[in-house]
């Protein structure tokens, strides 16, 4: 900036020296000229008088300067100069002022010397005898007066270009000084020259925009962590190159790593082959999907390939968490094989004895044993559809509507109804019930106390014991169900409240359970809202804990 | 320009030889729960694996060599590749013996180890150390890979307790015998695997620090 400055300064200066340097020798020169011709005229006049009058004798004693005088004859041969012998001159009837003065009476005319730097001035007048005198003068011509200016020309040029330089530089400090200090995250106030203002409107206007967009990226990345932020899915971001871009909490934790992941390679995260296998896969076919058990669970990973064009710019890694559906999924199995198979071993057996009778092979007296045990197997059939029927309803959740239930005088009840299964078991069974009002379904808790009093009776030992005490609490009431009968070992413990479950495969058919009991009051304690709680030592006997609350 | 497209093959080259690791793993893990179960189709998967391994030594070697040629690399690159190249033969050398113990569970028919014989504890020792060697290289650890060598230590030890144990069991029962070697190959086998993660730390030392047990004075 401040060389243009500077040649712009130093420009316009030498310019305006060159112009005005002309324009006055040429205006000077026209001036000079135009007065040493009058001053020419009127010498020449004087002179011609002077001839006239004296002859030879005046010019000879005439002392003349830079003046030169010729005296031609009318013929044109040269009677006296001043500066050079008569005699040796040529003719000078051939020239121009020569001939006009001849002719006119008087003339004029320049002639410039072989260099050009010098040009002389011719004036004549014809005298009254014929001849013709004649005056010359010689004077510099304008480019002898150029080519003398030339060096104080330069001497000005030179002097004009330092100043030229020291203005320069001012001025372009002047005007950087507050571009230098202008303080560009508050554009509007600086205190500059008025030239500034609109720049500075234009960066105020610039950085407003930037703001918004910042801003808005902000905001945009802020939606984008707080969703990931809070997903239970594990979400990784890789470029094509397999460089983490975006790794939210829930994927640190699933591979164990840090919030630095991000710009490591995938592989130094996770390098196990099933992983780094389906990214190959979702490389190539643009989706891949694996299951992988990791930290205890089993997770499903989904890998996706982002294209851009006809170009793959990133994959994306989801994993969640499939251990739940992975179980339910074995323990819908299980219930599917479980329920055909009980339900097919009464039938084949109704059917066995039905065919027996069909063929007549059953003899006559054995015949009401026969029938009893067809209709003792459709019973033990019909109990466990109802069961099933119960759970299912249980597992559709349908709203049962809500009374007031006195648990105490329920479980009397119950124990009324068992004492003679007990009595038939050699069982002794004891219940000390206080009133306990709570809201529930009366039927549901009916289930629950049937169900755990009845087991209590079938899986104890001859003369043991059950005890039945329902005690109420400040925030609702305690079903306790003891028994004295062969327990629960502790392996087991954890999945007695699942569907057919038996610890002893081969106990079912003489207790007569249909292995749905303990599921049916698991599931009515969890509509109930009440919660269970199993102690049992094998060989020393069971007890249940069903903790009921007033406000389920 | 030049060194951003470097970065890019060492990257590269870095990758792979994760991957590689990561198949070392798989054939070793594979190798162990096939000899605790008894487990043939494990077994059987080995091999196919092995196969990649092999494959991925010959790639990465190219890839080094390819490197070393045209990028003429100095100090810590060049440390980086040479590691490289040295710790793919002992990974490949894993694979293959990984494939032996392989062929010899498959020719016991399925024969589970008996308990006592403290191989399957051999087998886990060996595991643990592939996979520490392998982290060792991908988080440049050398705490880790100091930890992997001093371990071969206790690998020895097992092999010299697995080794007493079947001239027991050979003593008591001398029918027995070709099983009994048959054991004394695998525990061999993976006694050489834990000389060969081994080396791959040393190489990770190397790498990182430049210093190498054996080449350093």
């Amino acid at each position: 900036m401040r060389k243009k400055i500077f040649h712009s300064i130093l420009a316009t200066s030498l310019a305006a020296l060159l112009i005005s340097l002309i324009a006055a020798t040429g205006a000077l020169y026209q001036h000079f000229v135009k007065i040493q011709e009058q001053q020419l005229h009127r010498e020449l006049m004087l002179a011609a008088r002077a001839v006239e009058q004296s002859g030879l004798v005046y010019l000879e004693n005439l002392d003349t300067g830079d003046l030169r005088i010729t005296w031609i004859n009318a013929d044109g041969t040269v009677r006296f100069d001043t500066e050079a012998v008569a005699a040796e001159m040529e003719n000078h009837a051939d020239r121009e002022e020569v001939q006009k003065a001849l002719e006119y009476g008087e003339g004029s005319s320049h002639r410039h010397s072989a260099t050009l730097t010098e040009k002389t001035i011719y004036h004549a007048v014809k005298l009254k005898d014929g001849t013709v005198l004649r005056v010359s003068v010689g004077h510099a011509t304008v480019i002898a007066l150029i080519a003398g200016i030339i060096p104080v020309f330069v001497l000005a040029a030179v002097i004009v270009a330092a100043l030229a330089r020291l203005i320069a530089k001012h001025m372009t400090g002047k005007i950087i000084a507050p571009l230098d200090h202008v303080d560009l995250e508050r554009p509007l106030e600086n205190e500059a020259y008025e030239e500034l203002a609109p720049f500075l409107m234009r960066i105020h206007r610039l950085h407003e925009q930037s703001e918004n967009q910042l801003a808005q990226l902000r905001q945009k990345a802020d939606e984008f962590n707080h969703i990931t932020g809070n997903m239970k899915e594990s979400l990784v971001l890789l470029d094509e190159k397999g460089v983490i871009l975006s790794i939210n909490p829930a994927a640190i934790a699933l591979f164990s790593t840090s919030q630095n992941a991000v710009g490591m390679d995938f592989l130094s995260v996770d390098r196990s082959h099933e992983i780094s296998s389906a990214i190959h896969t979702a490389k190539s076919q643009g989706h891949a999907v694996a299951r992988v058990a990791r930290n205890g669970r089993i997770y499903q990973f989904d890998i996706s390939r982002i294209e851009s064009g006809n170009e793959i710019i990133g994959l994306v890694i989801l994993a969640f968490d499939i251990s739940e559906q992975e179980y339910a999924e074995r323990t819908r199995r299980e219930f599917s094989a479980n329920v055909s198979h009980e339900l097919k071993t009464p039938l084949t057996s109704i059917i066995a004895s039905a065919e027996l009778i069909k063929n007549n092979l059953v003899k006559p007296e054995d015949m009401p044993r026969f029938v009893g045990h067809i209709h003792q197997e459709a019973s033990r059939l019909l109990s466990l559809i109802e069961d099933i029927i119960r759970l299912s309803q249980l597992d559709e959740g349908q709203d049962i509507p809500r009374e007031t239930v006195d648990l105490g005088a329920l479980a009397t009840e119950v124990v009324d109804q068992l004492r003679d299964t007990a009595d038939k078991n050699n069982v002794r069974i004891n219940v000390s019930a206080d009133e306990c009002l709570l809201q529930g379904v009366p039927r549901l808790l009916h289930e629950i106390v049937y169900n755990l009093v009845g087991n209590a009776i079938k899986y104890n030992v001859d003369g043991g014991k059950v005890d039945v005490s329902v005690t109420k609490t400040q925030t609702g009431g305690v079903l306790k169900v003891s028994d004295t009968g062969i327990g629960i070992p502790f392996e087991h413990q954890h999945r007695v409240f699942e569907r057919f479950y038996r610890v002893d495969k081969s106990h079912s058919k003489l207790s007569g359970g249909t292995g749905l009991g303990l599921s049916i009051v698991k599931h009515a304690a969890a509509y109930s809202g009440a919660g269970i709680a199993l102690q049992s030592a094998p060989g020393k006997g069971t007890t249940i804990t069903v903790t009921f609350y007033s406000r389920p | 320009m030049m060194r951003s497209r470097f970065d890019e093959q060492l990257a590269l080259l870095n990758r792979e030889i994760i991957e590689m690791g990561a198949l070392c793993e798989e054939v070793i893990s594979l190798a162990s729960s096939a000899l605790s179960e008894g487990d043939m189709k494990l077994a059987a998967q080995i091999e196919p694996l092995d196969r990649i391994i092999d494959q991925k030594e010959r790639d990465i070697e190219t890839l080094c060599i390819r490197l070393l040629l045209q990028q003429q690399p100095v100090a810590r690159d060049l440390r980086q590749i040479s590691a490289a190249l040295k710790m793919i033969t002992d990974m490949e050398r894993i694979g293959d013996q990984a494939d032996d113990i392989a062929d010899i569970i498959m020719s016991l028919n399925g024969r589970t180890v008996e308990e006592h014989s403290h191989i399957n504890e051999m087998a886990t020792a060996t595991m643990k150390m592939v996979t520490d060697s392998v982290d060792a290289y991908v988080k440049r650890d050398i705490a880790l890979a100091q930890a992997v060598i001093d371990y071969d230590d206790v690998v020895d030890e097992c092999f010299i307790c697995v080794k007493k144990n079947l001239i027991k069991m050979i003593a008591a029962n001398p029918d027995d015998g070709e099983y009994a070697l048959a054991l004394l190959m695998i525990a061999k086998y993976f006694e050489r695997i834990g000389d060969h993660a081994t080396n791959i730390a040393e190489w990770v030392v190397y790498a990182v620090t430049g210093i190498h047990k054996e080449i350093t004075p």
